[in-house]
């Protein structure tokens, strides 16, 4: 396996980890009260979208993965 | 000589409704400087996208474009730190001491592999690519100040989150009164958010 086929792969499995993990602790955390919960779920929401975002990316669904800065 | 003391019956009580009283003012403290460094970046992300439409393509000729794919890896594990940094505070207010520092030594580890990942594509693009701040127009200029004031609030982050780590250590915060712990994962996550949009912009649009 090439190092760009392990970049792929690394990229996919960590952002399917951090997606879940931060998707758990958003529904944990949903029913929480005050102002700091409330800031706490919109960036656990956003670090959600981040990580399926990294998982586009590395599956090549988004921007010119695989091409590289060669 | 007369010596001013506070009084033994009820100064912890006292402390505590102290506490009590500024809790939110703190926090709302803390959103406001969170939210004018938002703005710092807003501005700076404008005017990357102003300077970007009145140029000739993206990128200009005779640079490459940049590698999504190692990004992505360093990405993942930004995030990734954000999910530990979660937890931690979520250990701390269950009362989890040992959990709490593990993941709290986690999250110090993955901000410090994020920033490993930054040099190491920071030296590439300036050694291989002779990409430079001030040697390659717009395209050097504004991505070396984006992802390089990302990489300063990293760096002050990890400072931070080790500085918590210490002071946690040494019995500065409690199970109830941890205000220290919630700013220190309130600025991760914004660090976190603001790479969003920054990997968003530059290696994927």
């Amino acid at each position: 396996m090439n190092l760009v086929a392990t970049e792929h792969l690394i990229a996919i499995v960590g952002g399917i980890i951090v997606a879940v993990v931060s998707a758990i602790a958003l529904k944990n955390d949903w029913n929480a009260t005050g102002i700091d919960n409330q800031v706490f779920k919109l960036m656990l929401g956003l670090l959600c979208l981040g990580a399926l975002i990294a998982i586009g990316a590395g599956a090549g669904f988004l921007g010119n993965f695989g091409q590289g800065a060669a | 000589m007369a010596v001013a003391t506070l009084p033994h019956s009820g100064a912890h009580e006292e402390v505590d409704q102290l506490y009590k009283e500024t809790r939110d003012l703190r926090l709302q403290g803390f959103l406001l400087f969170l939210i004018s460094d938002c703005v710092l970046f807003s501005s700076f992300i404008f005017a990357y996208f102003y300077m970007r439409n009145s140029g000739q393509g993206w990128p200009p000729p005779g640079i490459h474009r940049l590698d999504v794919a190692f990004a992505a890896v360093n990405s993942v594990i930004l995030f990734g730190s954000g999910a530990t940094m979660h937890y931690a505070l979520e250990n701390w207010k269950h009362g989890n001491f040992n959990r709490y520092a593990m993941f709290m030594i986690a999250t110090i580890v993955l901000g410090l592999g994020f920033l490993g990942g930054q040099a190491y594509e920071y030296t590439n693009l300036i050694v291989k690519e002779h990409v430079t701040w001030a040697g390659s127009g717009i395209f050097g200029a504004s991505f070396f100040t984006l992802t390089g004031m990302h990489g300063f609030h990293v760096s002050v982050g990890v400072i931070y989150l080790f500085i918590l780590l210490l002071q946690s250590v040494h019995g500065v915060y409690t199970k109830e009164k941890y205000f220290g712990l919630t700013a220190g994962t309130l600025y991760w996550h914004f660090v976190d958010v603001i790479w969003v949009a920054l990997f968003s912009i530059f290696y994927l649009v």
